[in-house]
């Protein structure tokens, strides 16, 4: 019996019994949201694509090649010396499974559920294959594992792949498992889509760093970046000097090199300079030779390249080889020549030749160089415009499996070439006497020496995933080191599903002070959402993709591409002039050239051919024709079939069918918006719908056309800080901080992407009545034992502040292996946050082998949190705002049909910010509610002749409800009638995560800063909030003096201080010491030692006729004098700048009297004595 | 919320003490407490030196029990 398979297509309205249906009896065939899995799949793709067969990875193998290393001598000449060559044969990654060491568990596999729970990582092994000979003997083969591998969820060596809702719930997963992270640690994190410069594509830069790299070099520059079959990229760069030269430029192992452009050009093809000339000019009938600038140029790159005196292809190789042999790191046996070939094969122009290079694929990186020189010397001549690197139409996106492939990569290559060579030379170093055919070695090889190295890829890779830190020799012709991961985290699940479309520009770019790269261009139409990109410091930078924009992850046949353009009339020969030939190209390849006027014809035949689906061209390729202009791109045709573009699905008019356009190709094509849009003759596309240019959470605010676009934008980030439900399978959740909402309601306003999108399984708000009640209250005198005879707190208890949570102690192994506690010392742990919460789970959680006890446990808490005043509210236009008032519900006013409000806002809210889509959304959702309806909310559904409010007004109407939506209330306290109708619908709204209770900030004395004495900062250590300058000013303006002194002194750093009134100085105070007092008494008699004498350096001392009463300091030394102390209270902080100045040799004079104040006006004479100085002494520093 | 009341800072913390009751004898062997399985539910007594995995599947994640004390607050 056939059951019928579960339907896939959701319209907007609430399907209520369907949607239980699917909760209860999780589909057994497939998940009813495929939309959400498509989301997630370029993430999964990519990783499947490193690991499959003949997968990046296996073709990575393939370019690392077979390691050659000698033994014996460095010295000694190579032919005696003993060979050994090993390569990788291959690379198993095995899903995850317990180690055969644990005896006791019945299921092998480790589930990604297990892994949150425990808190650790959910990973395979990984083993390499290795082959090796000796002295062209025999092939050997061993394999060594080679760590444990973080794998990706769902991906193809997840247990999760392929598995039903039914299956991934009994696996304690939600029934719409997406996968696409990695668990490191028990914590889901992904790996960033970064964009980058589209490969194999020129780009013309005109950049002014680049005059840094020397005093000849220009602006202006062609940057290619080659990607190599496994995903691995090499740019290169052509820059153009002063004089008309053009030099090569690329980056191995993070370190710069520059070769003049022509040596790579001879190096290439066995070629001549009337070849060269002719290639890059075009034939001696062509417009390209009357070019003058052109020819000039040309031929000073021809006469100065003859100062190295290297001809011939051999010759150059050669040359390239002896300079670039140590940078390569190449086998000594290898000749120049050999390692000028290992040269191009590594470096130039990688993508159209890297492995077993032919002769033919040196030829076409000849021919692609020409072309890069020819559109170098159209960008300084001004003939084409240079290329914006900013612009989406030149990126292209680096999925996180093709990074994981290529760290892979590069670890497999340091294992068998650095790692093996010290692994050897250790080896030989212990041993000298043997050699690689000895018998002794051949014992030992694989197993005795690959100890030495390290061989744990895993470790890498997982070291990579949890801090995001690239760490890598090559650093991978990436701009940056650090943040390649993030968390998912899963606050609610519109965050979490926003990861995973998230893609950003580069932290490089974070850095940059232009805000060229943040721009909006127009470029992005469709590919990445104009709305969705958070305010602030990453605003622009972090974009998320539109939702119906999908990202190639593998390379699609284009083989019969060449044939084809061949039959079109693509041919060989060309011109410099781009009025006479344009360039034909497929993936970074030369396939020909052809007239401009031709070109048009070609490229639309191309295109009408690949949407009918025949010729054998795929659906995918995208035919970026750049059209013959004055001035603008460089024109030709860029086709492309390779994996990391972006694309997206639209119309294509003449046959109605769906197209799939490319970056490249849309900036040079009529896409209409709408059918009406579509000119006839001119617009070759139609969009399938307007909202397909908006990401997945910009779609659901309802009715987003209607409101101001930055309020958009705000709804996007506030969406994800709601509360809502972030998960289904809440108990097998271990995150670190997850909100809860417990009155989760669908939306009434929702478009059918709500739907489609299964967020109605995933509720983040509530319509309008914001209550998200918890049913819970404090707990008195609870005296009872906090803890279970096991040390650990009852399931379900409450816990304060203070109270303990678990008790342990230390363990040791006894004579008989019993484990005892020696010390007898019980530690316990406290519940250290302010708030009451209740312990939700107790998990005691076993080691992977299964025969240790319990030394790991993990404790869910459940903070319950009813809203209360001052807690964050949103509806879902960016209007947030804070609840200010709770009223009982009798004092709320009530409307004719006795309906009372949920919320109250202020219509101040609406002039300034002007999010009419909020009124709409109240209007549909009163009707919505009146009539039991859900509402579509899809923007640009309603246009001038069918507004809105009309529709809208109808339905309310027929509920028996004013039009407008406006209706008379009554007070909820006198029962008067309000003056005015008011206003009342249903507005969805969400309650954000930003609560007061995590915010507040209060303090009268606390924790200070040791030196200041000035209240230390941070809310968690319970410090202050700063009254800064702006502040004080308010204060001062506002004429409270006496609150600004509570504020900047007295509750900051006030401090009583003994100042002599004399000498003005804080430093010379002492308290007096009474032989007699003892430690207990308080000094409570404070000298000036600065005024006082010393009774002993007095000479004819006679106590009796001394004024004042005689002191004793601390050392037993007896004073007189010094009395005139005073206490006065001063800020700390002018005590500490006093010790500050007084330690570079700075007094400070303090005038504690009126009377000491230095006399203002004309100076008169007067004596010492009239000033109250002795003659003696000079006076001191005042500070006035 | 008792943030509000200041606490002179200590260098120790006073973590020893505050649990009631903690004079509590343990035997060598340590009580025997009911656990779950995590895996395949399954219910069953451990003590304190035991190995944590269960018995029946050899699940290496277990809960403990939610409390036969009654748990009631006040609700409000």
């Amino acid at each position: 019996m056939a059951q019928k398979p579960t339907s896939t297509s959701w319209d907007h309205q609430y399907n209520t019994l369907r949607r239980e249906d699917l909760f209860r009896n999780p589909p057994t065939d497939h998940t009813a949201y495929p939309l959400l899995q498509q989301a997630v799949n370029p993430h999964i793709e990519s990783f499947d694509a490193v690991f499959a067969n003949d997968g990046l990875l296996a073709k990575g193998l393939a370019d690392i090649g077979t390691k050659v290393f000698l033994d014996g001598d460095d010295r000694t000449p190579v032919e005696t010396r003993n060979k050994l060559s090993i390569r990788y044969k291959g690379v198993q990654l095995s899903k995850s499974l317990l180690p055969p060491a644990n005896k006791f568990a019945s299921k092998r596999e480790v589930l990604p559920a297990e892994c949150r729970e425990r808190h650790v990582s959910y990973r395979g092994k990984l083993a390499a294959t290795f082959e090796y000979t000796i002295n062209d003997g025999d092939t050997k083969e061993f394999t060594r594992e080679i760590g444990l591998l973080p794998i990706m969820v769902k991906s193809g060596h997840c247990h999760l792949r392929g598995n039903s809702p039914a299956q991934l719930v009994a696996r304690r997963e939600e029934s719409e498992e997406l996968g696409g992270y990695f668990i490191i640690n028990g914590i889901e994190k992904i790996i960033r889509l970064l964009l980058l410069n589209r490969r194999n594509f020129p780009l013309a830069i005109y950049r002014p760093s680049f005059t840094n790299r020397g005093p000849a070099y220009t602006p202006f520059g062609i940057i290619l970046r080659c990607v190599r079959p496994d995903e691995t990229s090499q740019t290169n760069v052509l820059h153009y000097l002063n004089d008309g030269n053009v030099t090569f430029r690329f980056s191995w192992r993070k370190n710069e090199y520059l070769v003049p452009v022509m040596m790579v050009l001879k190096a290439l093809m066995e070629t001549n300079d009337r070849e060269i000339f002719e290639g890059l000019v075009g034939s001696p009938d062509s417009k390209g030779i009357q070019n003058t600038f052109l020819t000039d140029r040309v031929e000073l790159l021809l006469r100065t390249y003859k100062t190295y005196g290297v001809y011939t292809m051999a010759q150059t190789r050669a040359y390239l080889g002896e300079k670039f042999r140590p940078v390569l790191g190449v086998p000594d046996a290898l000749s120049n020549y050999e390692v000028g070939t290992e040269f191009l094969r590594r470096v130039v122009l990688v993508h159209l030749g890297n492995i077993n290079v032919t002769e033919e694929q040196d030829s076409d990186k000849f021919r692609l160089l020409l072309l890069m020189i020819r559109k170098l010397y159209a960008l300084v001549a001004g003939d084409c415009a240079v290329d914006n690197p900013d612009a989406v139409q030149n990126q292209e996106i680096l999925l996180g499996g093709f990074l994981y492939g290529q760290i892979i990569k590069e670890r497999l290559d340091e294992l068998i070439s650095s790692g093996l060579r010290l692994g050897l030379r250790e080896y030989f170093r212990k041993a000298p006497s043997r050699t690689f055919t000895s018998d002794e070695f051949r014992r030992d090889f694989p197993i005795k020496i690959f100890q030495k190295t390290n061989e744990q890829v895993g470790t890498a890779l997982e070291y990579f995933m949890s801090t995001g830190n690239l760490a890598s020799p090559s650093g991978l012709d990436l701009q940056q080191v650090s943040g390649f991961t993030v968390v998912a985290e899963k606050l609610n699940f519109l965050r979490f599903i926003s990861h995973f479309r998230m893609v950003h520009r580069g932290s490089f770019f974070a850095q940059l002070k232009t805000t060229t790269v943040r721009k909006l261009l127009p470029e992005s139409w469709g590919f990445l959402c104009p709305v969705h990109t958070p305010d602030g410091s990453p605003c622009g930078l972090l974009n998320h993709l539109a939702h119906k924009c999908k990202i190639m992850t593998g390379s699609v046949d284009a083989t019969v591409i060449p044939q084809l353009a061949a039959e079109l009339g693509v041919v060989d020969t060309s011109s410099a002039a781009t009025d006479e030939s344009v360039v034909v190209m497929l993936n970074g390849r030369i396939l020909g050239w052809c007239k401009p006027s031709e070109s048009r014809r070609i490229a639309d035949t191309f295109r009408y051919w690949k949407v009918e689906g025949s010729h054998g061209i795929p659906l995918e390729l995208e035919i970026g024709h750049v059209p013959s202009s004055n001035g603008g791109s460089y024109p030709g045709i860029f086709m492309s079939a390779e994996p990391a573009r972006m694309v997206r699905p639209t119309k294509y008019l003449p046959l109605e069918k769906e197209d799939l356009v490319g970056t490249l190709e849309q900036p040079y094509m009529t896409i209409a918006c709408t059918e009406q849009e579509v000119v006839s003759g001119e617009s070759t596309h139609c969009e399938f719908d307007p909202t397909n240019i908006l990401s997945i959470l910009a779609n659901m605010t309802p009715f987003s056309d209607f409101n101001q676009s930055p309020r958009n934008m705000y709804q996007c980030q506030m969406g994800k800080q709601t509360m809502g439900t972030p998960a289904t399978a809440l108990a097998h959740r271990t995150d670190n901080k997850m909100y809860r909402l417990q009155t989760g309601q669908t939306p009434v306003v929702r478009s059918p992407l709500h739907n489609a999108y299964g967020f109605d399984n995933f509720p983040n708000g509530t319509n309008a009545v914001v209550a998200v009640i918890s049913y819970t209250g404090t707990v008195k005198a609870w005296t009872q034992t906090m803890l279970d005879e096991d040390g650990l707190p009852y399931v379900g208890r409450a816990v304060q502040e203070g109270d303990i949570i678990f008790a342990y102690h230390s363990v040791s192994a006894d004579y008989s292996g019993n484990l005892v506690n020696r010390d007898g010392i019980t530690k316990y742990e406290k519940y250290k946050d302010s708030e009451q919460a209740f312990i939700e789970e107790v998990r005691i959680i076993g080691s992977e082998l299964g025969n240790e006890p319990a030394q790991t446990i993990s404790i869910k808490f459940r903070v319950p949190r009813s809203p209360i005043i001052g807690d964050k509210f949103s509806s879902r236009h960016g209007q947030k705002g804070v609840c200010s008032q709770k009223w009982p519900a009798i004092d709320m006013p009530f409307s004719e049909s006795g309906i009372q409000p949920d919320i109250i806002i202020n219509p101040h809210a609406f002039p300034s910010r002007m999010t009419i889509g909020m009124f709409v959304e109240s209007l549909a959702g009163k009707a919505g509610a009146l009539h039991g309806l859900a509402q579509d909310s899809t923007p640009f559904r309603f246009d001038e002749e069918n507004p809105a409010a009309d529709y809208f007004g109808h339905q309310l109407m027929k509920a028996g409800y004013n039009y407008h939506g406006n209706e008379p209330m009554y007070s909820g306290i006198t029962g008067q009638e309000l003056a005015a109708d008011i206003y009342i619908g249903v507005v969805y709204y969400q309650r954000l995560r930003h609560m007061v209770n995590d915010k507040y900030q209060v303090r009268t004395t606390g924790p200070v800063v040791a030196t200041t004495g000035q209240p230390i900062k941070g809310r968690k250590r319970g410090g202050g909030i700063r009254v800064g300058e702006m502040e004080r000013d308010a204060l001062l303006a506002h004429g409270t003096a006496f609150l600004l002194q509570d504020r900047l002194l007295n509750c900051s750093d006030y401090t009583p201080t003994w100042v002599c009134r004399k000498c003005g100085s804080f430093l010379s105070v002492q308290p007096t010491v009474t032989a007699f007092g003892g430690k207990k008494k308080i000094a409570n008699t404070v000298r000036c030692r600065n005024c006082a004498r010393r009774l002993d350096k007095i000479p004819d001392v006679e106590v009796s006729k001394l004024k004042g009463e005689i002191w004793e300091d601390g050392q037993g030394n007896q004073w007189v004098g010094g009395e005139e102390t005073t206490k006065v209270a001063v800020p700390g902080a002018l005590k500490y700048l006093d010790v500050e100045l007084a330690a570079m040799g700075v007094k400070l004079k303090y005038r504690v009297d009126s009377k000491d104040a230095i006399r203002k006006g004309r100076l008169t004479q007067k004596t010492p004595k009239e000033v109250g100085l002795d003659n003696k002494r000079l006076p001191a520093l005042a500070v006035a | 919320m008792s943030r509000e009341a200041y606490q002179i800072p200590t260098t120790q913390g006073n973590a020893q003490g505050g649990g009631a009751n903690l004079t509590r004898t343990f035997d060598l062997e340590g009580a025997t407490m009911n656990y779950i399985c995590g895996d395949c539910g399954f219910k069953f007594a451990l003590r304190r030196s035991d190995t944590i995995r269960c018995k029946e599947c050899g699940c290496r994640i277990l809960y403990k029990e939610r409390t036969k004390r009654m748990v009631q607050f006040e609700a409000r």
